[in-house]
């Protein structure tokens, strides 16, 4: 696609144009996700689509499908079910989290148990290597698609991530925009599963918005450092993974990781606060 | 028709079990300053999230600003200001001062619309009018309780609303910022906008008629008009333990 004239291995442009379009989706829906104290709906939606792609494989269809499936239908639940339950979206992250690992363990003993438990280790760890054209495709659509919804409701989202409530009481329609947010978060991470894996995903969802948190005082530059940090990082981890025969997205997470040590070490903000007590 | 009408309402919140407003029927003109007092619990917050339609109303019917709340609570939210209870941002939330203001047009502005020169103007009116303008570019949440409550109502001050909701405005406020926020809103019901207002603190309030409701079990116990100095007596009197 768009690395092709740089990068003549199919196989490496592939995987390096994956990984920068996940970081970059990835990376600006964790800014959302990050200031809105949803960490852990990362970690449910990349169990939802772990229980979806395990499904899937039980049932012989296509595992991308069925993982942006469920993982819609867990989107679909978390909003009214924290609602209407009376609890906090956390808490209702926690159950349907455990959930979707329950159904996703099931199944892969069962995949393991019939001899296909390989491929439901891949489902776990991801296979950069692995992935065609009409995968990078998807990517880049969900990219494209995250990126207008940012552009486009931007006013809408600042003022959900400043204050859900007083947004509301402000003649915002906050919930279509809090529940178009979580859709897409829910299929970028389904297909994302296929490039870094159910279990790392939730690197790429808050990590790259930690690190620029460490050095942004506004949302609008939060917007554009932590997709920018996830490119860099993602590029070089590619890079580094093909040249010291590394296992890519474990690699290029552990770096992510690296990043943020660093810029807890030299944040502005750290030195804001030191300076002030 | 009042700017607010409600008749015979009952709201609950979602999940509750049981009304938290019982039967409340309530007229307000436009302009008229409205204080409402009562217990811990009475109802009083739960009447201003009825009115503007964030809590739903079950039975009965209300009219707000011209619209059904029960189906346009939107509508009505983009008319009428709501300044919420105490709030608290931490050092680093990423907002300044006017970004937080200019929110308060977002909803008049409707969805895919960006502000323009009018709302940036009305933004900077109402930053000066809380006399915050030297922190208008400061983080909000580098500011003390009491400016932060100023850049609230700074907020809906820039939404130039047909009704204004307060909820207990002035908890964080010393007597001077009283005094002074007292003499915008003072300004606000002047020029047409009705006001009205939760609160504990009665010595803050403008020299005018002063229509006073005293709530108790999710009902009105008592409703009338009278002097600023009279408002206390009023409410402790009235108010049922």
């Amino acid at each position: 696609m768009f690395l092709e004239p740089l990068i003549p291995n199919n196989i490496v442009c592939h995987a390096m144009e994956a990984m920068i379009l996940a970081s970059i989706a990835c990376a600006i829906l964790g800014v959302f996700i990050t200031r809105m104290n949803l960490s852990s709906i990362g970690v449910t939606m990349s169990h939802a689509a772990f229980a979806g792609a395990a499904v899937g494989m039980f049932l012989n269809i296509n595992s991308t499908l069925a993982a942006v499936a469920f993982c819609v239908c867990i989107a679909a639940l978390l909003g009214p079910l924290s609602d209407r339950s009376r609890m906090s979206a956390d808490t209702t992250l926690s159950v349907l989290f455990a959930m979707s690992m329950a159904v996703a363990v099931f199944f892969i003993a069962y995949l393991q148990y019939t001899g296909k438990g390989m491929a439901a280790g891949n489902l776990l760890f991801g296979n950069v290597l692995s992935l065609y054209r009409e995968d990078i495709y998807l990517l880049a659509l969900i990219c494209l698609a995250t990126v207008l919804f940012i552009v486009i409701f931007y006013k809408e989202i600042l003022a959900i991530i400043f204050n859900m409530k007083i947004a509301e009481a402000s003649g915002i329609r906050t919930k279509p925009v809090y529940y178009a947010l979580l859709f897409i978060t829910a299929v970028s991470v389904a297909l994302c599963m296929n490039i870094v894996g159910g279990l790392l995903i939730f690197v790429w969802l808050v990590t790259p918005a930690a690190i620029a948190y460490q050095f942004c005082f506004n949302v609008r530059n939060m917007f554009i450092v932590a997709p920018l940090v996830a490119l860099i990082i993602s590029a070089t981890g590619v890079w580094a993974g093909f040249q010291y025969t590394l296992p890519i997205s474990p690699l290029v997470a552990i770096l992510f990781t690296l990043v943020f040590s660093f810029s807890v070490i030299f944040s502005l903000k750290r030195r804001v606060t030191s300076n002030k007590s | 028709m009042g700017i607010i009408d409600l008749k015979g309402i009952y709201t609950a919140y979602e999940g509750g079990d049981r009304p938290v407003i019982k039967d409340l029927s309530l007229s307000v003109d436009s302009g008229e300053y409205v204080v409402v007092g009562g217990p811990n619990g009475a109802g009083k917050t739960t009447l201003l999230e009825s009115v503007n339609g964030m809590v739903s109303i079950t039975h009965g019917s209300a009219s707000v600003c011209g619209y059904d709340v029960r189906r346009q609570g939107i509508d009505v939210r983009k008319k009428a200001g709501y300044v919420l209870q105490s709030f608290y941002f931490d050092p680093f939330t990423p907002f300044t001062v006017e970004q937080v203001v200019l929110m308060g047009r977002y909803g008049r502005l409707g969805l895919l619309k960006r502000p323009g020169r009018e709302d940036t103007e009305a933004v900077k009116k109402a930053i000066r009018a809380v006399g915050v303008e030297d922190l208008a570019n400061k983080p909000i949440g580098t500011l003390s309780g009491g400016q932060q409550q100023k850049v609230l109502i700074a907020q809906n001050i820039a939404r130039e609303p047909e009704l204004l909701l307060l909820d207990e405005p002035f908890s964080n406020l010393d007597f001077s910022s009283r005094e002074f926020i007292t003499g915008i809103l003072k300004g606000m019901a002047k020029n047409g906008t009705t006001i009205m207002m939760v609160s504990h603190a009665f010595d803050g309030l403008p020299d005018m008629r002063i229509r006073i409701l005293v709530m108790n079990d999710g009902r009105i116990a008592y409703d009338g008009a009278c002097r600023p100095g009279e408002v206390a007596d009023i409410v402790r009197s009235r108010t049922v333990a």
